[in-house]
Parts: C-alpha cells; sequence; structure tokens
C-alpha cells in the first residue's frame, strides 16, 4: 500500500506540477507560478526534497542498513536517475523530429539546443551520453544524476562525522562561488545551466535538516518559531523582487559578486536564504491545508487535491520524466494553437490529468508485488 | 575616444555563398564600447546569449567560435574572447535578467544577443517583447556596453507566420529606434534560399542549410562588429526595405 499523504510528498507533488507548467514558456498559467511571487522557485524546492528523501534512504527507511548497502543504493539510484535522463532526451527528439516532419517546419529541429543533434550528431551524441549536452528544459535530471553521485560521499560522511556533512557541503558551495567553478557543456561550448557543485548545497541542506535528532535539523526544530519570524521579512522581500522588479542592479555588489547577486545557475546565498526563509514558513502550512478537510463544503476538494499531489509526489521520478516530456509536447501544442488561453488550458489539465494517471500507474505496480516495509509517514515529515 | 586610436581593420570579405544575404543587414552602426576596448586594451570581449546552434565549420566550432576566428583575423593584434552562456529556449525576458549577472560577472564590452525566436514561438506579445527588448538595451548603455541584436532563425514556412513576422518586425523596429546593430539573419537566409532556388549558389539540404546558415550568421556578425568598431559616431541611418515575403 502507498504511505499516507504527508507535507514531504504533498510540496514535492507541488513541485513537480509547477515546473511542469514553468517549462512551458509562455503558457497562460505560468504567471501564477512560484517563480512570479519569489526569488527561488520549484526547482529549488525540488532538490532540497530530494536531499530530504536522501536522508531516508541512506538512513535505510528505519532499518539498520550497512553503510556498504547504503553506498550500492545511492549508486543505483544515480544510475536509475541517468537511465531516465537518456530515455527522456531520445523521446524528447523524437518528438521534434516528428513535429518537424508532420507540421513540415524545419524550425522545430533547432528548438532547444536540438539544432547540434541533427546538424551535428556524431559528437553531440557522446555528448548526450555522458550529459555534457543537454536538451533546453531537460536539464534538471542531469543535476540530480550528478547529485547522486555525490550523495554517497555525503551520506558516508553523515555516518562517520555527521558534524562535519553540512559544514564541508557549504565550504566547497563557497569555494565554488569565490572562483566561479561550474561544469562545461560539449559539444556545443557553455556552461551547465545548473551548476551541481553549487546546487549540492541545497541537497545536503535537506539531508541535514531532515534529520530531527541531531546537528542543524535538531536545531531548527528548538528553534522554528524564532526562525519563522526572522524569516517572515526575507519571504515578504523575496515576493516582491519579482513581482515589483526589486532586483538589485548586480553590477553594484562588491566583489566576489556571487556571494551576492541573485542567480540561478549557482544558486547564490540571497536565494538561498530567502528559499531556505520560505521553507520556514511554508513549512508550517501542511497541517493547516489538512485542517481544511474538516470544512465539510471543502472537505472533498481539499482531499482531493492532498491525495493527488501526495500520489505525484510519491512517484517523483516516474512524474517528472513523463512531466518533462509533457512540457515539451504542451510547447508544440501551443505553437500550433498559437497558445490561446484555451488550448493553455487544455494543455495544463491534460498534463495533470496524465501526471496523475502515470503515478496512479506506477502504484498499481507496486500493489501487485509483494509487500515490503515502507517509510512511514511520520518519518517522512 | 577617437576612432583613429583604434587599429585599423577592413570588414572580413564573405564567402561567396554568404555574399546574397549582404544586402537584407543594416549598415554601420557605431559600437563605441567595442573601440574604446580595442584601443585601450587590445582585447575585446564579447558575452554570447541565445540559441546554440552546434558545428559550423568542419573543425568542429560553433558560430561563436567562428565568429572569434573572422575578428582575430581581421583585427590583428587584438585578443578576442568570447564567453558563451546561451540558454536554448530562453524567453527574452528571462535571457534579459541572467545577462544583467552576466555583464556583471564576465565585464564584456559587447553583448551579442540571438533574440526573438523563442517569444515568437511561444507567442510571446510584440509589446511586451519591444519592451524587454527596449529596457535591455537602456540598461546595457547605461553600463557601457554595446549590443549587436541577431534576429531570428530562418525557416521558408515561418513566411506564412503572422506573430513571427510581428516579432521579426518588433526587433528590427526597436533596433532602429534604439540605434543598435542588428544583424536580420532571418531575412539574409531567406536572400540566399531565394538564391539557391534560382541557381545562383549551390542549393544545400536542410541540415547543411542550417550549418550553412549560420556559418554566414557568423560572418555576418563579424563583418558587422568590424564595421561598427570602425564606424565613426554616424547619425541614425534608415532602414533598407525589408525582402519580399
Amino acid at each position: 500500500m502507498p504511505r499516507e499523504p504527508n507535507a514531504v510528498d504533498f510540496w514535492r507533488g507541488f513541485a513537480l506540477i509547477t515546473i511542469f507548467i514553468d517549462h512551458i514558456p509562455g503558457l497562460f498559467w505560468s504567471r501564477f507560478t512560484l517563480v512570479n511571487f519569489s526569488v527561488s522557485d520549484a526547482a529549488d524546492l525540488f532538490v532540497f526534497l530530494a536531499g530530504w528523501s536522501l536522508r531516508l534512504m541512506a538512513d535505510g527507511g528505519g532499518r539498520h542498513m550497512p553503510t556498504r548497502d547504503v553506498m550500492l543504493r545511492l549508486f543505483g539510484r544515480a544510475l536509475e536517475l541517468y537511465a531516465a535522463q537518456v530515455l527522456i532526451t531520445m523521446l524528447a527528439i523524437a518528438m521534434l523530429a516528428l513535429s518537424a516532419i508532420e507540421l513540415s517546419n524545419p524550425l522545430l529541429l533547432q528548438w532547444h539546443n536540438a539544432a547540434s543533434v541533427f546538424n551535428d550528431p556524431v559528437p553531440t551524441h557522446i555528448g548526450l551520453a555522458v550529459l555534457t549536452h543537454q536538451l533546453g528544459y531537460f536539464d534538471i535530471l542531469p543535476l540530480y544524476v550528478v547529485l547522486m553521485l555525490m550523495a554517497p560521499f555525503f551520506a558516508g560522511l553523515d555516518r562517520l562525522a555527521p558534524a562535519l556533512t553540512l559544514p564541508i557541503s557549504l565550504i566547497l558551495y563557497l569555494f565554488v562561488l569565490a572562483f566561479r567553478l561550474t561544469l562545461p557543456t560539449w559539444p556545443v561550448a557553455g556552461t551547465w545551466f545548473f551548476n551541481p557543485l553549487a546546487w549540492q548545497a541545497v541537497l545536503v541542506l535537506g539531508f541535514t535538516l531532515a534529520r530531527a535528532d541531531y546537528g542543524a535539523g535538531a536545531f531548527v526544530r528548538r528553534h522554528i518559531a524564532l526562525l519563522r519570524i526572522l524569516a517572515v521579512p526575507i519571504v515578504i522581500i523575496g515576493v516582491c523582487v519579482p513581482l515589483f522588479d526589486w532586483w538589485p542592479d548586480p553590477t553594484d555588489v562588491p566583489s566576489p559578486k556571487l556571494f551576492f547577486i541573485m542567480d540561478k545557475t549557482f544558486v547564490t546565498p540571497p536565494r538561498l536564504i530567502q528559499f531556505l526563509s520560505l521553507v520556514a514558513v511554508g513549512s508550517i502550512l501542511f497541517p493547516y491545508i489538512r485542517m481544511l478537510t474538516k470544512v465539510a463544503l471543502l472537505r472533498a476538494p481539499v482531499q482531493g487535491l492532498i491525495s493527488l499531489l501526495a500520489m505525484l509526489g510519491r512517484n517523483s521520478l516516474y512524474v517528472f520524466c513523463i512531466g518533462s516530456l509533457l512540457s515539451l509536447a504542451g510547447q508544440i501544442v501551443r505553437f500550433y494553437y498559437r497558445g490561446t488561453v484555451a488550448s493553455d488550458t487544455a494543455v495544463l489539465i491534460v498534463g495533470i490529468i496524465i501526471m496523475a494517471f502515470t503515478a496512479w500507474l506506477a502504484e498499481s505496480r507496486q500493489r501487485g508485488r509483494p509487500a515490503r516495509s515502507a517509510p512511514s509517514a511520520q518519518q517522512q515529515s | 575616444m577617437r576612432a583613429q586610436d583604434t587599429p585599423t581593420a577592413p570588414a572580413p570579405a564573405l564567402s561567396k555563398s554568404c555574399q546574397p544575404g549582404v544586402s537584407a543587414l543594416t549598415g554601420e552602426t557605431p559600437l563605441p564600447n567595442v573601440a574604446a576596448a580595442l584601443a585601450q586594451r587590445k582585447s575585446l570581449r564579447i558575452l554570447s546569449m541565445g540559441a546554440a546552434p552546434g558545428r559550423v565549420t568542419v573543425r568542429g566550432g560553433d558560430y561563436t567560435d567562428l565568429i572569434e576566428t573572422i575578428l582575430h583575423k581581421a583585427i590583428k593584434d587584438v585578443n578576442v574572447v568570447m564567453i558563451n552562456r546561451g540558454v536554448s529556449g530562453e524567453l527574452a525576458a528571462n535571457a534579459a535578467t541572467r545577462m544583467k549577472n552576466e555583464v556583471a560577472l564576465d565585464e564584456p564590452d559587447l553583448v551579442l544577443w540571438q533574440v526573438g525566436t523563442n517569444d515568437a514561438l511561444a507567442y510571446v506579445g510584440a509589446e511586451e517583447f519591444a519592451a524587454t527588448l527596449k529596457e535591455q538595451i537602456a540598461w546595457l548603455k547605461a553600463h557601457k556596453v554595446d549590443v549587436v541584436l541577431v534576429g531570428l532563425q530562418f525557416a521558408p514556412q515561418m513566411l506564412r507566420d503572422a506573430h513571427y513576422n510581428k516579432i521579426r518586425d518588433t526587433l528590427r523596429d526597436v533596433a532602429a529606434q534604439e540605434n543598435v546593430l542588428v544583424v536580420r539573419f532571418f531575412e539574409a537566409m531567406q536572400i540566399i534560399e531565394q538564391a539557391q532556388r534560382e541557381g545562383t549558389v549551390p542549393a544545400a539540404d536542410e541540415f547543411d542549410r542550417t550549418e550553412a546558415g549560420y556559418n554566414c550568421l557568423a560572418q555576418y556578425v563579424a563583418r558587422a562588429i568590424t564595421l561598427g568598431v570602425f564606424a565613426k559616431n554616424m547619425p541614425k541611418r534608415p532602414e533598407p526595405p525589408p525582402p519580399s515575403k
């Protein structure tokens, strides 16, 4: 049986739907997503919650698991993510090719970094295989793969010297910012849109904060009320920045500039602080959302929303993969139907239905398997 | 800054297959910050934003590599540094926000901004697109960074797309209003394709055409930069009429 809805699955489902919408540029409904009201966006939430889930995986879901088994499990997860990235990239390329043929429009072959795949396939296929060539909007999973390859190190360190896990991650993060280290793309010259060397800090923050009885996680839980009070003004400013275009001029900040500017590639400190503030404030919401089910009029829709988002969150890899392909399909549909509010609404509804069906299908398969112990809802939340 | 302080160089010659498209390009537009950089530092830092087409030369370089090579040859004893920060599929508004960070971090003298195709395909309104462009151009001018806009990608089917053409016109109009250089990629490719149909230049299949198109684009951009560096403070020139649709 799938686990009961909990806050982590709920917010992960929220992040998945938000990423699906945000990855259809120009979609009418994209003006209502988190990125329009926050400096950070659903990508930060997705990676943070991946770190939170990593805690459950590394701790063996309540069972004692030898370190070697944890390492193998994490490497296995990285391999699974890599396979998923290769599969959805190939399907995306096929979708672009099919659309170009069916719509008799070769421009679609140049969309989203696909030009190099068709024009220069020999080196580009090597790039696709080693993740140095990424299609536009198919760049989160490569980040996730690299993070999962780093995860055994952090999980192992956490077992040996848990006090060092977060400091080492943050030292690496600051070093990367100070020297502007990043990963190159190839064969098309450039850099990764999501720099894994910086984004590992978000993953490790999720990983360490998920631990309730030790270190940063325990500290945050002890002082959560005070932290929320401190976080509220930061969240309010974070709302005003995109809403009223309060982005500070990045040329005015002192060096090293990456410490002070708001940048997604390096998930810079202002963005990270705003995100953590959002988490501190937002983490209070789920119990209240659940309480709304006690209001007779709201019971069905709120319960439905919680069940839907939690189901998506429980099956995040499948849903993320199908969501990425649906985003591309949505762009092609918008191109064909010229992006009206009606077609945008249809894209949104059909997309969410297919994502929900994917999650339901994955759980139906799991229900057919022999039962095995799963992390409890309490551990997840 | 006096024009005679800058290194002198003729505009680089265009390859035969790219020559027909030159009639679609606008005239010389000064690039004062690039000229100053060449005179003072003998170096030129170019930040490239926009879609990445992949290889355009047999040796495997992309179109920004080719621009760098041509500029190295055209402007002697100058260190040209090309910084690629293109993100595929990015709308102009998102690129504009990111570009400010990249300008702060890389301190370029010139931004090469391939813009418009994604906004056209995503049906971003022409007014919104124009406002984004104007605001960004003003910001770049205020920060003493020159800009060369690279127009929309070409596909014959898009000639019938009213919104695509509107975004194309908007880009041209904004560039004229703001007196910034625009390399009208679509129009140049349209003329080259017409020349290929008429047999004036060798015909190419779709993939070769894309590759050749970006090869020509690199030549046009390098030529525009060279002309812009040595252009004096010219009054705004009237736009040539667009090629027939």
